[in-house]
C-alpha cells in the first residue's frame, strides 16, 4: 500500500512535466496566416488572369480577330451567382454594334474564339438618325425589373431598356445627354456613359468628353442634367481631369510620373456603403499619358457631390493599350474586364477583351465549360 | 557554510552554462512575454509582478527578484494564446502564439552576499522565428501578427546586498538576419526544364543583446516597491539577391536587389510597481509600465534594385514585354505614442495547511493602442486592449521521500478584448478603404515548478 502513496505523486509530476514538454517538440511550422479576409475597396490592384484560369489564351476571355470585341460592360446574373453577362462593342458588317455574351464563371464566355462555331448575338445596332452608323461605350445597369443599356453614338448618349433580362432592348427615341457647346472642356461629343444609383433612387451618369469626365443626373433616365462638382464657380467643371505632370525633381529613381496626364476616359462607376457608413462612389477609368500609353486608374469620392480624387497608382497596367474598364464584384474578389491589344506576331495585333482579378493573391479555380447559349 | 557551499555548486554550474549561452550567437530570440505575460502565476495577476514575481518568472518581470528564491527552482510550463482578430467582421487568421515557458533559478552566496542566477526561455512550438516583409499598405495586426512569433531567452544575475534591497540585471538576446541569394546560369524560356541554373543561399544570424535591470526595495514586512528597465532593440533584416545569366541565348540578364528592414522592434520600457501584503492571506500588486513606442521603426523594407536586360539583336519578340526596374518605395512614417500601461493583480491564499497551499488569483491590465489612427496610406491595425485574467495555484510540500521539494502547479486564463473601432480613410481613392476592426485573445497556460529548498522547509512570506 505504501508504494502507492509515495510513488504516485512523483509519477504524476513526471507525467505532467512530460506532457508539458511534448507539445513543444515541433520546431517547424507553417508559413502562417494573418492576411485572411483583409479589407479592400474591391477595385484592385488587379492581376491579369493566368494561363490555367481561362479557357483560351490568357488573359483574354472574349476575342475574335474580325469582330474586334472591345469596350466591355458587365452585369451580374439576376439573383446573384458566379456568372456574368457581358456586353461589348463588336464589328459586324463594317459597323460597330453591341453584342451580348454570357459566362457561368466570369471567364468562359460564349462565342469567344475558342468556343468554335458560336457567335455572340447583336443586341443593339445603330438604327436611329441621331446615332449615325456605329455604337460604342455600352453600360448596363439593372434597375428594378428593367435592364438599362446606355450607349454612345454619333449624336450623344442613348438609352435602351430591356424587360426580358437583357436580351431584347427598346431604345429611347432621343439621346439622353448631348454635348454642351458652351462647356469649355466638352470639346467632343459625350461618350462612354456609366450610370449608378443614388440611395434615393436618382440616376447619376459619368460620361467622357474631350479629355475629362463629367457627371449628370436624372430621375428616370430619360433626360440627364449636368451636375456641378463645384457650385462656387459659374462653370460646370468635370469631376475628373487629367493629372498634372510630376514636378521636376519630385520623382525617385525609376519612379514613373502620373499615368493619366493627357486624358481620362471610359469611366466605370460602382457604389457601395463603407463599413463606416459612408456612401462611396468608386470609378475605374482609362488614363492616358503624353506618350499615348494607357493604364486603368481608380478615382472615388464619399457622398454624392464634389470632384473625384484619384489614386496615384494605376490598378491595372500591362502596356497593351488597356482601356474601357468594367467591374464585376463576386464573392471573394472582383473581376476587371478591359479591352487590350492581343499581339499575335509582328504583323497582327488586334483588340480583344481581357480579364484580371483582385485580390491578386487569390488563385481562381479551373474555368468552367463554355455555356450553351448567350 | 555547508549550506552556502551546497548552493554554490549548482549556481556556479548554471552561471557557466549561461556564459556559454552568452557567447553563442544562435537562433532568433524575442519577447512574447511583453504581450502575453510569462508564467501562470504572474499572468493571472495581470502581469503586475515587478515587486512580486517568483522563481524563474522573475527573469522576465524583475531580475532582482531572483535572489528571493531560497533554493534551486526549476519550472516548466506551456501556454497558448489564440487570436480572434477581425476586420469588417471577418476573421484575419492571425496565428496563435504558443509554446514552452520555462526557466531555472540557482541561488547561492558569494562572499557572504546572497546571489542568484536565472535563465528563462520561451520556446515556441511552431517556429523559432518568423520574418515577414509586407507592403506598407497591407492591413496587418502590427503588434500581434508577427512580432511575437519568436523565441525569447534571458539570462540574469541578482544580489541582495541588504535584506531590504535586491538588485538584478542581465541580457536578453535577439539575432538580426543577413542573407544573400545568388542565381546564375542559363534560363530557357521556351523549355524551362532545359534551364541550367545554380543558386547559392548564404544566411547569417548575428546576435543582438539588449539589457534589462531591476531593483526591489522592501519598505516593510508587507510592502515592497520595484523598478525595472528593459532596453530597446531593433532586429534588422538585410537580404540581397543577385541573378545573372543568359535567357535562351537571346540576351543576358542581371538583377541585383538589396533590401533592408527592421523586422522587429522592441521599445525600451520602464516599470514601476509595488506589492502589498494586505492580510496574512491576501496580496495586492500594481505595476505601471512606460513603453517608448514613439521610437518604433516600421517594418517596411527599403529596396535598392538594379535590372539590366539589354534587348536582343533584332529587338524583343512580339510576345515578350521586357520588365522594367521597379521604383523604390516611398515609406510613409508610422507615428506611435509613448504609453503607460497599468497592471493590477491580487492573490488570495484560500487554503493553507502544513503540506498544502491553495491560491486564487486575478488581474487586469489596460493597454491603450500606441498607433495613430490609420487614415492614410498605411494600415498598421491595432486597438485599445483590456485584459482580464484569473488563475489558480497549488503548492504541495513533502509529497514523497524521494522528492524533497515543494511542487507548485499554477494555471491561468486571460481574455483580452481589443475594442471595436472604425478606421476612416481620408482619401476616398484608398485601395483598402474604411474598415472596422476588433479582436479577442484567449490565453491559457500552466506551469509546474519544483523548488528543492526554501519552500519545502518552511513557509516564508515575502513582503
Amino acid at each position: 500500500m505504501s508504494w502507492r502513496v509515495v510513488v504516485r505523486p512523483a509519477l504524476a509530476i513526471c507525467a505532467l512535466g512530460l506532457a508539458l514538454l511534448v507539445p513543444s517538440c515541433a520546431t517547424t511550422g507553417a508559413a502562417g496566416e494573418g492576411d485572411r479576409n483583409l479589407p479592400t475597396t474591391g477595385v484592385g490592384p488587379f492581376r491579369k488572369l493566368a494561363v490555367d484560369e481561362v479557357p483560351g489564351i490568357a488573359p483574354f476571355v472574349l476575342d475574335d480577330r474580325t469582330a474586334l470585341y472591345r469596350e466591355p460592360a458587365v452585369l451580374a446574373p439576376e439573383g446573384g451567382g458566379d456568372g456574368a453577362l457581358l456586353y461589348a462593342v463588336g464589328r459586324r458588317e463594317g459597323a460597330d454594334v453591341i453584342i451580348r455574351t454570357r459566362s457561368d464563371d466570369g471567364r468562359s464566355f460564349f462565342g469567344t474564339s475558342g468556343d468554335f462555331g458560336k457567335t455572340p448575338p447583336v443586341v443593339l445596332a445603330a438604327t436611329l438618325p441621331w446615332e449615325g452608323s456605329s455604337l460604342s461605350g455600352p453600360f448596363v445597369l439593372r434597375v428594378n425589373a428593367e435592364v438599362l443599356l446606355f450607349y454612345a453614338a454619333e449624336g450623344g448618349i442613348g438609352l435602351a431598356r430591356s424587360t426580358d433580362g437583357g436580351l431584347v432592348f427598346r431604345k429611347e427615341p432621343a439621346p439622353v445627354l448631348t454635348r454642351d457647346p458652351a462647356s469649355p472642356w466638352e470639346s467632343t461629343e459625350v461618350r462612354a456613359p456609366s450610370v449608378y444609383l443614388l440611395p434615393d433612387g436618382r440616376l447619376r451618369m459619368l460620361y467622357a468628353s474631350g479629355a475629362a469626365i463629367g457627371e449628370a443626373e436624372s430621375a428616370d433616365g430619360a433626360r440627364f442634367q449636368r451636375v456641378d462638382p463645384d457650385p462656387s464657380t459659374p462653370a460646370v467643371e468635370p469631376v475628373l481631369q487629367p493629372a498634372p505632370p510630376a514636378e521636376p525633381g519630385s520623382l525617385l529613381p525609376n519612379e514613373r510620373g502620373p499615368f493619366d496626364t493627357a486624358r481620362v476616359d471610359d469611366p466605370c462607376a460602382v457604389t457601395r456603403v463603407t463599413p463606416a457608413g459612408r456612401f462611396h462612389v468608386r470609378v475605374l477609368y482609362t488614363g492616358i499619358d503624353a506618350t499615348g500609353a494607357s493604364a486603368i486608374g481608380f478615382a472615388a469620392r464619399y457622398g454624392d457631390a464634389g470632384p473625384l480624387v484619384r489614386n496615384a497608382a494605376p490598378v491595372y497596367s500591362v502596356g497593351a493599350r488597356e482601356a474601357a474598364p468594367a467591374l464585376l464584384e463576386v464573392p471573394g474578389g472582383s473581376y476587371l474586364y478591359v479591352q487590350q491589344n492581343r499581339r499575335i506576331d509582328e504583323r497582327l495585333t488586334y483588340t480583344a477583351i481581357a480579364a484580371a482579378f483582385a485580390p491578386g493573391t487569390v488563385k481562381l479555380p479551373t474555368p468552367l465549360p463554355f455555356p450553351d447559349s448567350p | 557554510m555547508a549550506r552556502a557551499a551546497t548552493h554554490l555548486g549548482p549556481a556556479v554550474a548554471a552561471a557557466l552554462t549561461a556564459l556559454v549561452v552568452l557567447l553563442e550567437p544562435g537562433a532568433a530570440r524575442a519577447n512574447p512575454p511583453d504581450t502575453y505575460g510569462f508564467a501562470s502565476r504572474e499572468t493571472a495577476m495581470g502581469n503586475a509582478a515587478s515587486a512580486d514575481s517568483r522563481g524563474f518568472a522573475a527573469g522576465y518581470y524583475n531580475p532582482a527578484n531572483l535572489v528571493l528564491s531560497k533554493g534551486l527552482e526549476i519550472g516548466v510550463g506551456y501556454f497558448r494564446a489564440d487570436h480572434h482578430f477581425t476586420m469588417n467582421g471577418r476573421d484575419n487568421g492571425v496565428d496563435p502564439v504558443k509554446g514552452l515557458n520555462g526557466g531555472i533559478v540557482a541561488p547561492g552566496r558569494l562572499f557572504g552576499i546572497p546571489f542568484a542566477f536565472g535563465l528563462v526561455v520561451h520556446l515556441p512550438d511552431d517556429r523559432i522565428s518568423r520574418v515577414r516583409a509586407l507592403r506598407q499598405e497591407q492591413p496587418r495586426w502590427e503588434l500581434y501578427d508577427n512580432r511575437n512569433q519568436r523565441l525569447y531567452l534571458a539570462a540574469n544575475l541578482a544580489i541582495q546586498p541588504f535584506p531590504w534591497l535586491q538588485i538584478g540585471g542581465g541580457l536578453s538576446f535577439m539575432s538580426s538576419t543577413r542573407g544573400s541569394l545568388d542565381i546564375s546560369g542559363s534560363a530557357n524560356v521556351l523549355q524551362p526544364d532545359d534551364s541550367q541554373l545554380r543558386h547559392e543561399v548564404d544566411a547569417d544570424l548575428t546576435a543582438i543583446r539588449y539589457p534589462q535591470a531591476g531593483a526591489r526595495v522592501a519598505l516593510s514586512e508587507r510592502i515592497a516597491v520595484a523598478a525595472v528597465y528593459r532596453g530597446e532593440f531593433q532586429l534588422g533584416l538585410d537580404l540581397g539577391a543577385h541573378l545573372a545569366g543568359d535567357i535562351s541565348g537571346l540576351t543576358t540578364a542581371r538583377y541585383d536587389l538589396q533590401t533592408h528592414s527592421v523586422n522587429n522592434f522592441l521599445p525600451q520600457q520602464v516599470v514601476l510597481g509595488g506589492s502589498w501584503l494586505l492580510t496574512r492571506d491576501v496580496r495586492a500588486s500594481f505595476d505601471a509600465t512606460w513603453i517608448n513606442w514613439s521610437a518604433y521603426v516600421a517594418p517596411v523594407a527599403q529596396l535598392d534594385v538594379l535590372l539590366d536586360i539589354p534587348p536582343p539583336a533584332g529587338g524583343w519578340p512580339a510576345t515578350i514585354t521586357p520588365p522594367q526596374t521597379p521604383a523604390p518605395t516611398r515609406i510613409a512614417p508610422l507615428r506611435m505614442h509613448d504609453r503607460f500601461v497599468p497592471h493590477v493583480g491580487a492573490e488570495w491564499r484560500a487554503l493553507g495547511t502544513r503540506k498544502l497551499d491553495g491560491f486564487v488569483r486575478a488581474g487586469y491590465e489596460w493597454a491603450k493602442s500606441p498607433i495613430e489612427a490609420q487614415t492614410g496610406l498605411t494600415n498598421y491595425v491595432d486597438r485599445d486592449r483590456h485584459t482580464f485574467s484569473v488563475g489558480l495555484g497549488v503548492t504541495a510540500r513533502g509529497l514523497a521521500r524521494e522528492l524533497p521539494a515543494a511542487v507548485s502547479l499554477d494555471v491561468h486564463a486571460a481574455i483580452s478584448e481589443l475594442l471595436d473601432d472604425t478606421t476612416r480613410k481620408t482619401s476616398a481613392a484608398d485601395f483598402v478603404g474604411d474598415y472596422t476592426a476588433r479582436g479577442r485573445i484567449v490565453n491559457l497556460g500552466l506551469v509546474l515548478t519544483v523548488a528543492f529548498d526554501g519552500w519545502g522547509g518552511k513557509k516564508e512570506e515575502q513582503p
